[in-house]
């Protein structure tokens, strides 16, 4: 039982930063209708701006937050309006290539000029587990936790009751309708592709005292980011807060009971599964 | 017997029934008009016959022998060509490459599928466009453009998903033209059409749906007159 | 591309290993030669079917463990086991096809990804076949003959002349595919697929035959890696990276043409083996940059830029 107790904690920890990860995506598809293969790498910038941040300045990651994440909402929001905006009428297929070809060019850029060596954050707060009820949850990863919540609830709110977030939520519905009420659209999708960066390099910031930081490691958290949005419905902000969880969930309990070599298989599984059988997912929006 | 038997064939899309029951023959050799008021089931009964969609219930015949199940292409080969109400020529084609795929079904070999190819669209008089992209034909070259295609398949049946939208009242006289010279060549046809004018002229038979029911099946001039025909149209306070 | 210059292409093909003794060139032009028939399989399914997949790796990495478990396991020589390489690829293309080829677009694509990432676990874990993380070593290869003569596997000039008659018949099949029915059904698939099956044309046995095509080419492709390399682990024949890299030759050349991957891999890798050479990593900064430049400026590729531009200005030739 403390097993599976302990797995579950851990899963569902691990799967609230998942969910911050894929609500980015999701958003940014609800609004764009386009799959940025790029996401994961916005979370290794973050990543990769807590560890600096921290060796360079000093500033804890968790406090440095502050300062990321309004940077890369502004990066998104230049990302989109300098590179994208010409390349998305062209069609879906070729902004995915586009994507991943931005993808390709900014891991390679940080493999050149920061290095492929591992890097850690070590905090001095850390170094023990806590133990609530005897069962081990780490400092770090519960603090993420923590904030991704707050993180997550701010982005509901936002999206649910200002009205920039309604006009958002609209054009993520009908992008014709929305334009024909008067929402300027382009101007949407700026702020949404700004909004899905910010969410991004902040579970970035948030994930890297709890995990090896290398260039490459957005390849993985694409990977398994498609497999929360369509599990949850490529759209769908509370669809991807429930994949992410589940994913987390999954592997956590995949480790446990099935075997911890073919954990990341299992999400892999569920998402051809997935893509076959309810491609809408749990609470999708619409599909192309 | 009938080329084409449909049998209580019904269709159902989630809680919406697109069309319920509906029963009727063609005979080979004649021209069946297929109307109805806007959303009757019109091109569900196309996409049913062609199967791009299965029906809920019900059977359909070809020359006695049932096509449900088949995928689109498998019943485009026993014989079933049809066009669309909005054109879909492969545009960056050329307009020869377009009919060629067609003809690629029956004549595999590439110069013989470009022969017949160049045939039909002799025959379409679009002789002189042959290498334009399709893209660059005006809306009545398109729907011929189609037409080509569909023959070129060499159908046993054709089906016509309003030929005559969008075009002139002189392009409308030609087209039914042609429609009569496909029929008189040997292909029968069943023509969903909104431009009365051309449906009274050129169809032998008339069959009416309103909401995926059959309401009416007979003679042009009969179907008009029946009341249930114009107060699907017009109304019930009008018939 | 007429027939002279088509010819004189390959005389110069095979000319080159003795135009040059440097090292260094050589195993530019063998890496060269071994992406060219990387983007031109894959340009089979992305370019003339529309069809685009991330995931080819898997074949890639099927065809180089089947070379390899067959030649340390069973002795089969590795030429034999590239032939079979590529078979496998094939047949385990067939489940993958049927699969994936149920979805359209970016969703096909990424269920290819997944698949791809699937196999690669299992070729780590699967220890007993693959010899997991640890990868498969060949110490010496055979002792062969040809033309009289003992082959020197010191050298690399054998190895050029297996991949260069590897990229020759990989583009002797996809002149022939872009001339046959089966290539202009792709064409029509690539534009309108519903309208495609209502021309009679089956869709899904032409993508399957094609994916199949394609795979057979990608696994030769692997086989030929592992004899080249002679160390094959799923981290290099089954990376997420390589599949990207095989539609980023494709595209940037040109897709759907028969030259267009040849002008994608001799661009790219020539460019990033040389970056490679000086700078040890980031060589791929290239490829994501050019593939963006491409899509943005230039989305028939290379070569179909040249191609607009000849035709612009001369009589219009097919490739």
């Amino acid at each position: 039982m403390d097993t599976f107790l302990q797995s579950v904690v851990s899963g569902v920890l691990t799967g609230s930063l998942y969910a911050m990860i894929g609500v980015g995506l999701t958003v940014v598809f609800g609004v764009m209708r386009i799959i940025n293969l790029a996401h994961g790498e916005l979370v290794m910038l973050g990543m990769y701006g807590a560890f600096w941040g921290l060796a360079l300045w000093k500033l804890d990651p968790f406090a440095s937050i502050v300062i990321w994440v309004p940077l890369m909402f502004l990066g998104g929001m230049l990302v989109y309006r300098f590179l994208l905006r010409a390349i998305i009428p062209g069609g879906e297929l070729n902004t995915l290539l586009y994507t991943a070809g931005l993808s390709l060019l900014i891991a390679n850029l940080a493999l050149f000029v920061w290095t492929g060596d591992y890097r850690t954050i070590k905090l001095k707060y850390a170094l023990a587990p806590m133990r609530p009820f005897g069962i081990a949850v780490p400092i770090p990863l519960a603090l993420a936790f923590g904030l991704a919540i707050v993180i997550t609830a701010a982005l509901y709110l936002f999206l649910a009751r200002t009205d920039l977030g309604r006009a958002i939520r609209a054009t993520s519905q009908n992008p014709e309708a929305a334009a024909l009420m008067g929402v300027n659209v382009d101007r949407i999708s700026m702020v949404t592709f700004g909004l899905g960066s910010a969410l991004a390099g902040a579970a970035g910031v948030l994930l890297a005292p709890s995990l090896y930081l290398y260039p490459t490691v957005g390849e993985i958290l694409i990977a398994k980011c498609f497999v929360i949005v369509v599990l949850g419905g490529l759209g769908s902000v509370v669809g991807a807060i429930a994949g992410g969880v589940l994913l987390g969930l999954v592997e956590s309990l995949g480790a446990v009971y099935v075997s911890v070599a073919y954990k990341d298989t299992i999400g892999f599984v569920i998402f051809l599964l997935v893509l076959l059988f309810r491609p809408s997912g749990l609470f999708g929006v619409g599909k192309s | 017997m009938p080329l084409l038997e449909i049998s209580d064939l019904t269709k159902d899309f989630g809680g919406l029934r697109a069309v319920s029951r509906l029963s009727f023959v063609v005979e080979p050799g004649e021209i069946l008009g297929l109307i109805g008021p806007n959303g009757a089931g019109k091109t569900t009964v196309f996409n049913l016959i062609t199967g791009f969609h299965r029906p809920t219930a019900g059977q359909i015949r070809l020359a006695g022998a049932s096509l449900l199940g088949l995928p689109p292409h498998a019943v485009t080969r026993r014989g079933v060509a049809r066009t669309f109400q909005i054109v879909k020529p492969f545009p960056k084609l050329s307009v020869r490459e377009n009919v060629t795929l067609a003809a690629f079904m029956r004549l595999p070999a590439r110069r013989d599928a470009e022969a017949e190819a160049c045939r039909v669209l002799e025959q379409m008089g679009l002789a002189a466009k042959l290498e334009s992209p399709a893209s660059d034909l005006t809306l009545a070259e398109q729907k011929r453009l189609e037409m080509a295609r569909a023959l070129a398949t060499r159908p046993t049946l054709l089906l016509l998903d309003e030929p005559m939208g969008g075009l002139n009242p002189r392009e409308v006289e030609e087209a039914s033209t042609l429609v009569r010279r496909v029929r008189d060549a040997g292909v029968t046809v069943i023509l969903v059409e909104h431009v009365m004018k051309a449906i009274m002229r050129i169809s032998d038979r008339v069959v009416v749906i309103h909401h995926g029911e059959k309401i009416a099946d007979g003679p042009p001039d009969r179907v008009v007159q029946n009341p249930d025909v114009i107060a699907a149209y017009l109304g019930k306070r009008v018939a | 591309m007429t027939r002279a210059a088509a010819l004189a292409a390959i005389l110069l093909l095979l000319a080159l290993p003795f135009l040059t003794a440097n090292q260094f060139y050589l195993h530019l032009g063998i890496t060269v030669l071994m992406w060219t028939v990387l983007g031109v399989a894959w340009n089979l399914l992305g370019g003339f079917a529309g069809q685009v997949s991330f995931g080819h790796a898997t074949f890639f990495g099927v065809g180089a463990y089947t070379m390899m478990i067959l030649y340390l396991k069973a002795g089969v020589a590795p030429w034999y086991g590239i032939v079979l390489g590529g078979i496998v690829g094939a047949l385990v293309s067939l489940p993958i096809g049927l699969i994936c080829f149920r979805l359209r677009g970016p969703y096909f694509s990424l269920s290819t990804l997944a698949v791809a990432e699937i196999v690669r676990l299992v070729a780590l874990n699967w220890e007993q076949l693959t010899s997991g993380p640890v990868g498969l070593l060949i110490t010496t290869l055979p002792a062969v003959s040809f033309a009289g003569r003992a082959v020197n596997w010191e050298s690399k000039i054998p190895f050029y002349y297996v991949v260069a008659v590897l990229v020759v018949v990989a583009m002797l099949a996809t002149y022939g595919l872009s001339r046959s029915r089966l290539g202009a059904y792709l064409l029509a698939i690539r534009e309108d697929e519903d309208t495609a099956e209502s021309v009679g044309i089956d869709t899904v046995r032409a993508k399957v035959v094609t994916l199949a095509l394609s795979a057979f080419f990608t696994g030769m492709a692997g086989g030929f890696y592992g004899l080249y390399f002679r160390y094959v682990d799923p981290d290099a024949v089954f990376p997420i990276a390589l599949s990207v890299e095989m539609v980023f030759i494709a595209v940037v050349g040109g897709l759907a043409t028969v030259v267009g991957p040849v002008i994608g891999a001799v661009f790219l890798v020539t460019i990033g083996e040389l970056f490679r050479e000086r700078f040890l990593v980031g060589h791929l900064i290239f490829y994501g940059l050019f593939m963006m430049l491409a899509i943005r400026y230039l989305p028939e590729g290379i070569w179909g830029g040249v191609r607009r531009f000849v035709s612009a200005h001369a009589p219009a030739r097919n490739l």
